[in-house]
């Protein structure tokens, strides 16, 4: 605001930069959103529809994308052919019972990492951290191997179990910092007034709880959009949604309607739940380490 | 506003303030440090350390339990030849081998040039991004809109974007043939251009976060000092790169760390994009680290490649939790 009386000069190179970084700024949007776009309209196309692609060179013939007639096959042979909503359920499961896992043992840790010092706690930290930037890959050879003796693979327990590897560190990570901007005060004055030490804990929840949901929402969104652990742990009996969309890529016969719609299942609900938690995003994708 | 702040009488109002604070400050300081024990007012102490430890408990015990201990099956796995219900010891043979195992070797290095391709551009378009996008006009709306592609599962922008590249009637390789930058074969066929494939997806995906991080660090850059600058004559160019950009670096070093970080973690969109080929030219190492370990199922060999590539993503995880912690410190 206090920049208006530094008067600047409009000079041909700033109008020029303007300029520019509007343009910029318009193609940008263009190739973010194109092919958000095309898996959005492809999924209401008919096959050869969505095959249709101008000449070489033909730029007017771009026209093309738009000239089809809208069909829901996609959508119905999903949910009624392929058993999808079978899949949503095993993805809404897994995800979710992992987040509120993972935020209900992980809000009780940071809880208490937050308020007492001890020896050795940043190298506890260190290893809570370490635990969630392990590749994931590398966690899921010894992971298989055990899962497998105790029978854990392909059940919806063992892909809880498996989604809590990466969102207990980080639910603790981030919860950590929430509470450390808790002042011990207000439990005191809990106590002071007959509070247990639990009660005292409970008290204080809800002024954590707005940050508190909106990790749950990210742990869900981080366990939803995994493929890795649902292929190889989750296979068979706990199918996810991005381990059955990616099963509709046949050697032979790639089912691209059918793709485009099930990649639109998978991601509108996590579109949507981004935009809720907007907020957190920012603070939540870099571990706390930025905030907005 | 302006008159406020400049006029005589305020700013002297402003020194008189701050030496009051500077007082207060002293006085804190000459005072003993408080004991708790000489303390007999205080009616509920912190609870003892036990208490905070059961609470902890379950959350530590869980995490050790799907962490340590399957880091050491790791270790005990790496040393052994693993087959279905049998482990035989294999004198370090794991390990022995992987020094002559070219395509392991070429895996480090296509994956350092993989996460370096995709670090430049996703610094570069992001950092320009941002800068162009602090204060514009709709700021708010093309934010939002640019936050779309990091709500996306990995495997999902993969299959969308092996759509858009396909030879037949992929829009995007169209569009690459328009322009003259490609001739009938795939971006992902040629083994020249197909890692350029797998590193636009991932730049589409994660820039947004670059921009995002990079907007949070623009706010916090002293204003007053860019009009100090201007007043002076300093050129806009002059003053983003004597005041904007290092007030940058802490947090475009988090971003590079992290962004570094997840192409060790994930390898989703690259797997079905390429899945390693054509040939090996883009089977980054833990691609090829999957393919041993579930494909081929040799789970000894696998986790031997396994703990290497755990130990350098440790270094460079020890590294950011040092920058996490000087932004701390530096913030208070």
């Amino acid at each position: 605001m206090a920049s208006r009386d530094v008067v600047q000069y409009e000079t041909p190179l700033t109008r020029g930069f303007r300029w520019f970084s509007g343009v910029f700024i318009a193609l940008y949007l263009v190739w973010t959103l194109l092919p958000i776009l095309v898996m959005f309209v492809s999924s209401f196309k008919d096959l050869l529809e969505a095959f249709k692609i101008p000449a070489v060179g033909d730029w007017s013939g771009i026209g093309v994308f738009f000239d089809f007639t809208p069909t829901l096959k996609h959508y119905r042979d999903l949910f009624v052919n392929l058993d999808f909503s079978r899949y949503m359920a095993n993805s809404l499961v897994a995800a979710g019972g992992s987040a509120v896992i993972s935020v209900i043992l992980g809000s009780m840790a940071a809880y208490s990492l937050s308020r007492i010092d001890f020896r050795g706690k940043s190298d506890l930290f260190f290893w809570i951290i370490s635990t969630r930037m392990a590749p994931v890959v590398a966690v899921m050879v010894p992971l298989y191997a055990i899962f497998r003796s105790i029978d854990l693979v392909g059940t919806l327990p063992g892909l809880i179990l498996a989604y809590t590897t990466f969102n207990l560190p980080f639910a603790i990570w981030i919860l950590k910092g929430f509470f450390d901007n808790v002042p011990y005060a207000i439990e005191e004055a809990q106590m002071v007034d007959g509070a247990t030490r639990f009660q005292a804990f409970v008290a204080i929840l809800p002024l954590v709880a707005p940050g508190v949901g909106a990790f749950i929402v990210l742990c869900i969104l981080f366990a939803w959009n995994d493929f890795l652990f649902a292929a190889i742990i989750g296979s068979g009996g706990a199918k996810t949604l991005p381990v059955a969309t990616r099963e509709l890529v046949q050697p032979q016969n790639i089912q691209w309607g059918s793709i485009m719609a099930a990649g639109v299942v998978t991601t509108l609900p996590m579109m949507l739940l981004g935009l809720v938690i907007r907020r957190y995003l920012v603070t939540g994708l870099t571990m706390g380490a930025v905030k907005e | 506003m302006t008159d406020i702040t400049l006029s005589p009488e305020n700013s002297l109002r402003h020194g008189e303030s701050l030496f009051r604070v500077r007082q207060l400050q002293d006085n804190v300081e000459a005072r003993p440090a408080p004991s708790r024990i000489a303390e007999p007012t205080r009616l509920n102490p912190l609870p003892s350390k036990a208490y905070f430890f059961w609470l902890m408990a379950p959350a530590i015990i869980l995490l050790a339990c799907i962490s340590i201990y399957p880091f050491f099956w790791m270790i005990y796995m790496s040393l052994h030849e693993v087959d279905i219900g049998s482990a035989t010891w294999n004198n370090f043979e794991n390990f022995t081998k992987l020094f002559t195992d070219t395509r392991y070797l070429k895996g480090w290095a296509l994956l350092f040039q993989y996460s370096l391709m995709c670090l430049a551009l996703q610094i570069g378009i992001g950092v320009f991004l941002a800068v162009v996008l602090n204060g514009a006009r709709f700021e708010k709306v093309l934010v939002t809109a640019l936050l779309m592609p990091m709500m996306m599962a990995p495997i999902v922008a993969g299959l969308v974007w092996y759509f858009l590249y396909n030879g037949t009637f992929g829009w995007y390789h169209w569009l690459f043939q328009s322009l003259g930058l490609l001739d009938a074969k795939s971006i992902l066929a040629s083994p020249n251009t197909a890692m350029l494939g797998i590193v636009l997806v991932d730049v589409w995906q994660w820039t947004p976060l670059i921009t995002l991080i990079t907007l949070a660090g623009l706010k916090r850059v002293p204003q007053d000092q860019l009009e100090a600058n201007m007043v002076d004559g300093a050129s806009p160019l002059r003053n983003f790169f004597s005041v904007t950009l290092p007030n940058l670096y802490p947090v475009l070093l988090i971003a590079v760390m992290l962004r570094f970080m997840d192409n060790f973690r994930f390898i989703d969109s690259a797997l079905v994009l390429t899945g390693g080929g054509p040939g090996n030219a883009t089977k980054i190492l833990p691609i090829y680290l999957f393919e041993v370990s579930f494909k081929f199922f040799k789970l000894g060999r696998g986790a031997a490649i396994a703990l290497t590539l755990l130990v350098v993503t440790i270094i460079l995880g020890m590294i950011l939790v040092k920058v996490f912690d000087r932004q701390q410190t530096r913030k208070t």
